[in-house]
C-alpha cells in the first residue's frame, strides 16, 4: 500500500470533496430535526426543487447564473417555511410516525409534480469548469467550488448560530424545547426560524448539486438516503457530528471503492453503518 | 428509510395516467366488435423513463395506432392496457398481477429493464400467459430457462459484447496501430442483470480474441459519485472504455470523466442510457461526437431500399408518425424497438392468431410466435424474427436479431459495425476532442 501513490491521494482529495456534497443537507436536516424535532423525509425533493429552479431560471428563462443561485435560496427557504407551516406544523403534537408519514408524504407530492411538469427528462445545466491538475492528480474544478462554497454555507451557520440572538435561541431550544419557552423563548417562532434556514441549506445544496448532476424528478434517490445514514451515524439532530460524518460517509466510499470497488465501496459505508448504529445507538457523534 | 407505500403509488399512477389519457389515442370501439385487449408495461415514471423506456413506449404507441388506422385484425381494433412500472421491480410485479388478474390480459407486451424481466419471466411461464419483452436484454432473462410464453424478438446481451469487442478488434491495428492484444479494455457497469450480462460478454468475447480486459468493475445505476471509477480508470490506462448503464450513471460518469482528466482511444456504450443520442448531445454537445453504442439499428440508420419490399414503407411511415408527433432530431433507438417489436407482434402473430382461432389466447399467441419466420431484412430494424424453439438453451429468443455497433456523429448515429454494412469509424477519438488521449 502506498500512500504517496498519486491515484490513491485523488481517490482521497475525491472522499473529501464527497463529503462536502453530503454535508450541507446533512447540516439542513440537522438543524430542523435537533429543533422543531421533526425528521424531514422530504429534505432530498426540495434540493431537488431547488435544482429544477436553478436549471429552469437559467437555461429557459436566461437569467445569469449567480442570479438564478441567489433566487434558489429564498424560493426554497420558502418552500422550507411553507413545509412547516402547512404540514409539520399542525403535526407537531402527534405521534413521531405521522410527522414522518406526513413528510413522506410530501416527498412523492414534490416527485410526482416535477414529473408532470418537468416530464422524467434528466436536464442538464451544461455548466462545467475545467479541471485542476497537480502532478498526475486530477481535481474536477466543480466540485472543488463547491466544496468552498460547502464549507463557507458551513461557516455561515456556525456564525449565524453562535453570534445571533436567535442563533444562540436555536441551539438552546435543540438543548431544551421545555425550558427555554419559560426564558421568554418563542418556540413557534424558532421552528419558523429553523425551517426556514433548513430550507436555505438545501437550497444552497441545490446550487452545488445541479452543476454536478442531471436534474430529474427522482435525483433526491441519489443522494436523499445517503445522507439520512450520515445524520443518523453523526446523531440525529447534532450538526457538528452531521457534518463530520458526511466527510467520514465520502471518505469511506471514496478509498473503499479505491482499494475495493465501486460497488462494494457502498456496501461498505452501509455496514460501518450498521455497526455504528449497534455500536452507538445515538450516534458516533452523541455527547 | 424512504419507503414505499399506497400514497406514492397513487401519486405517481395518477400523475402517469393523466399523461397517458392525454397521450393515448381514444379507446378504440371497433364498430361494436369487442376490442383486442393486450397489456404494455413500460416505465413512464422513475429514472428508467428518462434512460429510454419513455421513447420505448412511444414507439409502441406509435404501432397501435398505425395497426388500428389500417384496420386492426378484421376490423377489431387493438385496445392497450398500460402499466407504469415506475422503474421498481415490485411495482412491475404487483403491476403485472393486476395486468393478468384483474385486467385478464392474455399477453402483456413492453418491459424495458432486464431487473424487471428476470422475475417477470417466471410468473409468466407458471401463469401461461404470453410476455412479449420489447427491450430488456439480458441473456440471463432466457438462457437455460426453456420457457415457453416467453418471447423476445429484439437482441440479446452476448450479442452486445460481441459487438463493441469484434469492432475494436477488425480495426485495432489499422486504426490504433496497435495489434488487437495490446489493445486495453476496461469494462464498467450497472450491477443489474443488464449490465452484468453485457459485461459478461464483453470479458468473454475479449478472451476469445485474446485482448486483455485491465478493469472490470460495476457500480450502482443511483450512485451519487463515479470519481474513485474515473481514477482506477486513469491508472489502468484503459484504451478503450466499454460501459453498460441507464442513466443518470452514464452522464454522471461522463461528466466525472471529463473533469477528472480520463482519456481513452474510444469509450462504447451499450444500448439503455447510451440509445438517448438526442439527450446526450443535448447535454454534453460535441464532447459525445465520435462516441459509440451498441444496440439493434434504428429505422432510420438503414438504407430502406434494401429491405424486403414493403418494409421501407412501413419504416417511412412509422418515422414520420413519430417525428410528428415527438420532436426529436434523431430517433432514439428504443422508439425503432417500441414499434418494431410491437408491430412484429401485431402483425406477424396477433393477427393470425386471432384469424385462425376468432379469439384472443395466449396459447393461440404462443402457437403463431413460434411460426414466425421472417427473413432478414424484413423488419424495419433490419432483422429477420425466428424464435428459438422450447428445447433450446434460449428458448424465445428471435434466433436472427441482430446487433451493430453505431457511432454518433453531430447528433445523429450512423453504423459502423458489422464492416459489410458499416460505415469505416472515426477511430481513435480525433486529437482536440475532450475525452482523446494525448
Amino acid at each position: 500500500m502506498d500512500l504517496l501513490d498519486p491515484f490513491f491521494l485523488e481517490a482521497l482529495v475525491n472522499g473529501i470533496l464527497l463529503g462536502g456534497v453530503f454535508a450541507l443537507p446533512a447540516l439542513g436536516l440537522n438543524l430542523v430535526f435537533g429543533v422543531v424535532d421533526v425528521v424531514w423525509l422530504c429534505y432530498a425533493e426540495l434540493v431537488m426543487v431547488g435544482m429544477y429552479a436553478v436549471w429552469f431560471l437559467y437555461t429557459q428563462a436566461g437569467w445569469p447564473l449567480w442570479l438564478a443561485f441567489a433566487a434558489c435560496l429564498p424560493l426554497v427557504s420558502l418552500l422550507g417555511l411553507l413545509l412547516h407551516l402547512l404540514v409539520v406544523k399542525p403535526l407537531l403534537n402527534q405521534p413521531p410516525i405521522n410527522q414522518v408519514l406526513a413528510t413522506g408524504g410530501v416527498l412523492f407530492v414534490l416527485q410526482g409534480a416535477a414529473t408532470l411538469a418537468f416530464r422524467t427528462d434528466f436536464r442538464s445545466l451544461g455548466v462545467d469548469m475545467p479541471p485542476m491538475e497537480v502532478g498526475e492528480v486530477f481535481v474536477s474544478g466543480t466540485k472543488l467550488a463547491a466544496f468552498c462554497a460547502a464549507l463557507l454555507g458551513a461557516g455561515v451557520l456556525w456564525a449565524f448560530l453562535k453570534f445571533t440572538y436567535v442563533g444562540v435561541a436555536i441551539r438552546a431550544i435543540a438543548r431544551d424545547r421545555e425550558v427555554m419557552p419559560l426564558m421568554g423563548v418563542d418556540p413557534q417562532r424558532i421552528y419558523l426560524i429553523a425551517s426556514a434556514v433548513g430550507g436555505a441549506l438545501a437550497g444552497l445544496a441545490a446550487c452545488l448539486l445541479v452543476v454536478q448532476l442531471d436534474v430529474h424528478p427522482f435525483v433526491g434517490l441519489s443522494f436523499g438516503p445517503i445522507t439520512f445514514m450520515i445524520c443518523v451515524m453523526g446523531g440525529l439532530g447534532n450538526m457538528l457530528g452531521g457534518f463530520l460524518a458526511a466527510f467520514l460517509m465520502g471518505l469511506i466510499i471514496s478509498i473503499g471503492g479505491f482499494w475495493g470497488n465501486t460497488e462494494y465501496s457502498y456496501v461498505i459505508a452501509f455496514l460501518f453503518f450498521i455497526l455504528t448504529i449497534f455500536a452507538r445507538p445515538r450516534g458516533l457523534f452523541a455527547r | 428509510m424512504l419507503t414505499t407505500g399506497t400514497s406514492r403509488r397513487g401519486l405517481i399512477a395518477a400523475g402517469a395516467g393523466l399523461g397517458l389519457a392525454a397521450s393515448l389515442p381514444a379507446q378504440p370501439r371497433a364498430q361494436g366488435r369487442d376490442p383486442l385487449r393486450i397489456g404494455v408495461m413500460t416505465d413512464l415514471s422513475g429514472p428508467f423513463a428518462g434512460a429510454g423506456s419513455q421513447p420505448l413506449f412511444w414507439g409502441m404507441e406509435t404501432a397501435i395506432e398505425l395497426f388500428n388506422e389500417r384496420g386492426g385484425v378484421d376490423g377489431r381494433l387493438v385496445q392497450p392496457i398500460t402499466a407504469d412500472s415506475q422503474s421498481r421491480t415490485e411495482t412491475a410485479i404487483n403491476e403485472m398481477e393486476r395486468l393478468l388478474g384483474q385486467e385478464r390480459v392474455e399477453i402483456v407486451a413492453g418491459i424495458y429493464s432486464s431487473a424487471h424481466a428476470v422475475p417477470l419471466s417466471g410468473r409468466f411461464e407458471q401463469a401461461k400467459k404470453l410476455m412479449w419483452i420489447t427491450s430488456a436484454i439480458a441473456t440471463a432473462v432466457l438462457k437455460d430457462k426453456n420457457f415457453r410464453y416467453v418471447f423476445r424478438p429484439t437482441v440479446h446481451s452476448d450479442q452486445y459484447g460481441e459487438g463493441s469487442v469484434a469492432m475494436i478488434h477488425e480495426h485495432a491495428q489499422a486504426k490504433l496501430g496497435m495489434a488487437p492484444d495490446k489493445v486495453k479494455l476496461a469494462v464498467i457497469y450497472e450491477d443489474g442483470p443488464y449490465g452484468t450480462g453485457v459485461a459478461a460478454a464483453i470479458e468473454a468475447n475479449a478472451k476469445q480474441r485474446n485482448m486483455p480486459v485491465v478493469l472490470k468493475e460495476a457500480y450502482s445505476a443511483s450512485a451519487p459519485d463515479l470519481s474513485t471509477l474515473v481514477t482506477k480508470l486513469r491508472r489502468e490506462r484503459a484504451d478503450v472504455v466499454l460501459q453498460a448503464g441507464y442513466n443518470p450513471d452514464i452522464t454522471l460518469f461522463l461528466r466525472q470523466a471529463k473533469s477528472g482528466g480520463l482519456r481513452f482511444k474510444m469509450l462504447i456504450g451499450h444500448g439503455a442510457g447510451w440509445s438517448q443520442i438526442d439527450k446526450l448531445t443535448e447535454t454534453f454537445g460535441q464532447d459525445v461526437n465520435h462516441l459509440c453504442n451498441v444496440d439493434p439499428a434504428a429505422a432510420q440508420m438503414l438504407d430502406w431500399s434494401k429491405l424486403q419490399p414493403g418494409v421501407g414503407d412501413l419504416a417511412q411511415a412509422f418515422v414520420a408518425k413519430y417525428s410528428e408527433k415527438r420532436q426529436v432530431r434523431d430517433l432514439p433507438t428504443h422508439a425503432s424497438m417500441g414499434f418494431n417489436n410491437m408491430w412484429i407482434f401485431l402483425q406477424n402473430v396477433l393477427s393470425p392468431a386471432v384469424k385462425k382461432t376468432g379469439g384472443l389466447t395466449a396459447e393461440a399467441l404462443r402457437e403463431a410466435a413460434l411460426a414466425v419466420d421472417i427473413p432478414v431484412g424484413g423488419t424495419i430494424q433490419g432483422y429477420g424474427v425466428k424464435f428459438e424453439p422450447p428445447e433450446s438453451a434460449m428458448a424465445g429468443q428471435n434466433a436472427r436479431s441482430i446487433a451493430v455497433v453505431m457511432q454518433f456523429d453531430n447528433g445523429r448515429s450512423r453504423v459502423i459495425w458489422p464492416s459489410s454494412i458499416g460505415q469505416p469509424p472515426v477511430l481513435p477519438l480525433p486529437a482536440g476532442h475532450a475525452y482523446a488521449a494525448r
